[in-house]
C-alpha cells in the first residue's frame, strides 16, 4: 500500500508492529522481508517517487575539517535512496575487517565474517549479483587471459569485485512494496524526531512533518532507523526532547566515528612486458560488466607492517596524463549533466562514459597503469557529525560533517605502494610510480583529498555501550526497539565499498527482529 | 710435506684474494648486459632513466661519480668462488629483501638505482 503522506489530515496517528524510517537499500531490504506476513509495517520515506529540489535539500549541511563534497548531492532523499545513483560495486568483507587490531584505535566488530557469510549469499540476488563466489580463481570464466597479475605473494592477492546493474531499489521493488497488503509506505513522510518513554527505555513513535507544517505521528513496537549515516546521527541528536544530547547519546558517541573510503589517485604501474602480461582481470568493462579484480593488501601484510586494509584499482591509462579522484571526476556538474541524460531519455553515450573515454590509453598494448585506492579510514571518534546552527525547512538542525583523519591513514596508503613496488620489482611485472602527494609526511593532504561517498560510523557496533551506540543485532543500547540500519553501524569500514554488507546486515536485522516476535 | 703445503695454502689465499679485488674492481661489462643499461631503460625509457639517475645522484653524494658507482654495485656482484652475480639477479634480489630506494616516487631497486644513476652519468651532455 502506499499513501502520499501530504493527503493525511494534521495529527494523523499511524499504528503498526514495525515502522521503519527511511526506504533506501536498508529499509527496503527489511521491509521486504516482511511481505505477506502478518506482520504490520509502516514504511516512511522523506521523499516521494523521483527526484525533488526542496526535499534533497533537507541534506545540505555544514562541512568542517576535511573538505568534503556537499552533502544535499552525496546522498539521496527519495524512495530508492542513493541506490538511484550509486554505481554497482559490490565486495565482501574479509575476515580481518571484523578483527580487533592492536594498531587500529577502536577496531573490532562484535560479529565475525562467519556470522554475515549466510546474509552476503542472500544479498547476492537482491542486488542483482552473480553466484556467491569471490575469489579469483571463480571469475576466469573460461579466458586464460583472466588471471592475477601477482601470484603466490605474501603482501597482495586479488580482491574481485562483482558488479550490480545496478539495481535501482526505487523501480526495481516498488511493486513488492506497495503491492504487499501489510507494508503500508507513506512517501513524503519525513521524520523529525524520535519520540521515547519518560525513562527514555524505549521509543514510542515518530513525529512526522511536512513542508505546510502539518505533523502526523508514527507509532510501533519496533523502529528501525534507516535514513543514511549522517542522517541517522542527525535525527537522534536531534530528538533531544526529553534526552538533552539526544537519543541514544549517552556515552556521547552518536555522530562519532564518521568514516569514509578513501578513493585517490596514488600510483602509475610501468609494465616490464606489456605484451606478455595478462591484465585483462583488472578491467573494468562498464558498470554492470562481468567482475573484475583490484590488488588487495593480505591480512598478513597488514598485521606485519601495521597498516589498514586497502585495494588498488589497475587501470590502463597514458603515463603523465591526469588523473582525477572520484570527487574531482564526478563533481556537481557531472551529476547534473548524467541527470539530465537520464532524464532526457538517455541518448548518446552517458556523460561519464565519454570523460572516461576521453582518457582511454592511447597503445593498444598499454605499459602504463593508473593505480587508484580504495582504503578504509582509521576509526576515529573526533571524525564526527553533530548539529549546526542553522534549521533547515522542516525546522530540523542541519548536520556539520567534520571529517577528520589519522596518520595511520596516510602512513598505510604509502606502504602499500612501497610494498606494491616490491612485489611487481620481484616478480618482474614491472615498476609502481607513488604519486608526489603520497610523498610528503602523514599529516598533509592534497587538494583532491577524496572518498567515494560511502558514509559510515555514527551509530557503531559494539557490545560494550561506553564503545558502541548499537550491540550487534543493531539496538541502540538502552533502547529496547530502537535499530539503526545500514552503514551507520560499522566500526570499521573495511576496504570494499559497503552496499553489499548494508544489504547483508539488514538481512540478518531483519532476521532478529522475525526471531524477536515480530 | 709441511713446508709445501704450508706453501700451497698461502699461494691459494693470494689468488683468493686477487680474484676478490679482480672481480670488484673490474670493469663491470657483465654477461648479462652492461650495468649502465638498466632494465629500467625498457619500461621507462632513456629521458626518464636519466632523470631517475640524476635524481639518485643528487640525493646519495656518496655515489655521483662513476667510480663510485661502478664500486658499489661491484660490491653486490662479488661473489667469491661463484663468479659475479648476474644484475638481474641482485635486482630480483633487492627486491625480495626490501633493498629498495624512492626515487622520484619510483619504487627501484638499489641496484638498478645506481645502474640509472650510472646511466646518467655516461649519457647527460657535459
Amino acid at each position: 500500500m502506499h499513501t502520499d503522506a501530504r493527503t493525511l489530515e494534521n495529527d494523523t496517528v499511524l499504528d503498526g508492529d514495525l515502522c521503519i524510517v527511511g526506504a533506501g537499500a536498508a529499509g527496503i531490504t527489511i521491509a521486504r522481508e516482511f511481505a505477506n506476513t502478518p506482520v504490520k509495517v509502516i514504511l516512511l520515506e522523506g521523499g516521494g517517487f523521483e527526484f525533488e529540489q526542496q526535499m534533497q535539500d533537507l541534506y545540505r549541511g555544514e562541512i568542517v575539517g576535511q573538505p568534503y563534497f556537499p552533502l544535499q548531492a552525496a546522498a539521496l532523499h527519495y524512495f530508492g535512496g542513493t541506490t538511484n545513483h550509486w554505481a554497482g560495486f559490490c565486495s565482501t568483507y574479509d575476515d580481518i575487517d571484523f578483527e580487533k587490531r592492536d594498531w587500529v584505535p577502536h577496531s573490532g566488530w562484535p560479529i565475525r565474517r562467519a556470522d554475515l557469510d549466510p546474509f552476503y549469499a542472500r544479498a547476492q540476488p537482491i542486488l542483482d549479483l552473480g553466484p556467491y563466489k569471490y575469489d579469483a580463481a571463480d571469475w576466469k570464466m573460461g579466458d586464460a587471459a583472466r588471471v592475477p597479475l601477482i601470484a603466490d605473494s605474501r603482501s597482495f592477492s586479488t580482491k574481485m569485485w562483482q558488479f550490480s546493474p545496478p539495481t535501482r531499489f526505487g523501480t526495481k521493488y516498488r511493486n513488492d512494496i506497495v503491492n504487499s497488503p501489510n507494508i503500508h509506505l507513506y512517501t513524503h513522510a519525513t521524520v523529525v524526531e524520535v519520540e521515547a518513554n519518560d525513562g527514555l527505555s524505549a521509543v514510542q513513535s515518530v513525529r512526522v512533518r511536512g513542508f505546510d507544517r502539518k505533523e502526523l505521528r508514527a507509532r510501533a513496537k519496533r523502529f528501525v532507523l534507516a535514513c543514511h549515516t549522517i542522517q541517522n546521527a542527525r535525527l537522534l541528536l536531534a530528538s533531544n526532547a526529553r534526552a538533552r544530547t539526544g537519543l541514544g547519546n549517552g556515552n556521547d558517541l552518536v555522530g562519532r566515528y564518521f568514516m569514509e573510503h578513501f578513493e585517490m589517485p596514488s600510483g602509475e604501474l610501468a609494465l616490464a612486458n606489456p605484451e606478455t602480461t595478462k591484465t585483462k582481470l583488472y578491467a573494468l568493462e562498464g558498470l554492470g560488466g562481468p567482475p573484475r579484480g583490484e590488488l588487495a593488501i593480505t591480512a598478513a601484510a597488514q598485521r606485519e607492517h601495521r597498516v589498514l586494509h586497502g585495494t588498488a584499482s589497475v587501470e590502463a591509462g597514458n603515463y603523465g596524463d591526469p588523473v582525477k579522484s572520484t570527487f574531482q571526476f564526478i563533481d556537481t556538474v557531472m551529476m547534473n549533466a548524467q541527470r539530465a541524460w537520464r532524464n532526457g531519455g538517455m541518448k548518446g553515450p552517458p556523460p561519464m562514459a565519454a570523460a572516461s573515454a576521453a582518457t582511454a590509453p592511447r597503445d593498444a598494448t598499454p605499459r602504463f597503469y593508473h593505480l587508484t585506492t580504495r582504503q578504509e579510514q582509521a576509526p576515529n571518534p573526533d571524525s564526527r557529525v553533530t548539529l549546526g546552527d542553522e534549521k533547515d525547512a522542516l525546522g530540523v538542525p542541519r548536520a556539520k560533517l567534520d571529517w577528520r583523519l589519522t596518520d595511520l591513514d596516510k602512513r598505510s596508503m604509502r606502504t602499500f605502494y612501497e610494498l606494491l613496488g616490491r612485489e611487481m620489482g620481484r616478480t618482474g611485472t614491472g615498476r609502481v610510480q607513488l604519486r608526489e602527494w603520497l610523498l610528503s609526511d602523514d599529516k598533509t593532504w592534497p587538494s583532491f583529498i577524496s572518498g567515494g561517498w560511502h558514509h559510515m560510523g555514527t551509530t557503531r557496533m559494539s557490545d560494550d555501550p561506553k564503545q558502541g551506540v548499537v550491540d550487534a543485532n543493531c539496538r541502540v543500547h538502552g533502547l529496547s526497539n530502537l535499530y539503526i540500519g545500514g552503514a551507520a553501524v560499522y566500526p570499521t569500514a573495511g576496504a570494499v565499498n559497503p552496499t553489499l554488507t548494508l544489504v547483508a546486515i539488514s538481512l540478518r536485522l531483519a532476521d532478529h527482529l522475525k526471531d524477536r516476535g515480530l | 710435506m709441511d713446508l709445501n703445503r704450508r706453501r700451497f695454502l698461502q699461494v691459494a689465499a693470494v689468488g683468493v684474494i686477487a680474484g676478490i679485488a679482480s672481480a670488484r674492481y673490474r670493469r663491470l661489462t657483465s654477461h648479462d648486459g652492461p650495468v649502465d643499461r638498466p632494465e629500467l631503460l625498457l619500461m621507462l625509457g632513456p629521458d626518464r632513466v636519466r632523470e631517475l639517475g640524476t635524481h639518485y645522484r643528487s640525493v646519495t653524494p656518496a655515489e655521483n661519480n662513476a667510480d663510485a658507482l661502478r664500486e658499489a654495485l661491484a660490491d653486490g656482484q662479488a661473489r667469491p668462488f661463484f663468479g659475479r652475480k648476474p644484475i638481474a639477479d641482485m635486482v630480483r634480489d633487492d627486491f625480495a629483501d626490501g633493498r629498495t630506494v624512492v626515487v622520484d616516487g619510483w619504487v627501484l631497486s638499489v641496484t638498478e638505482a645506481r645502474q640509472a644513476a650510472l646511466f646518467s652519468v655516461r649519457t647527460s651532455p657535459l
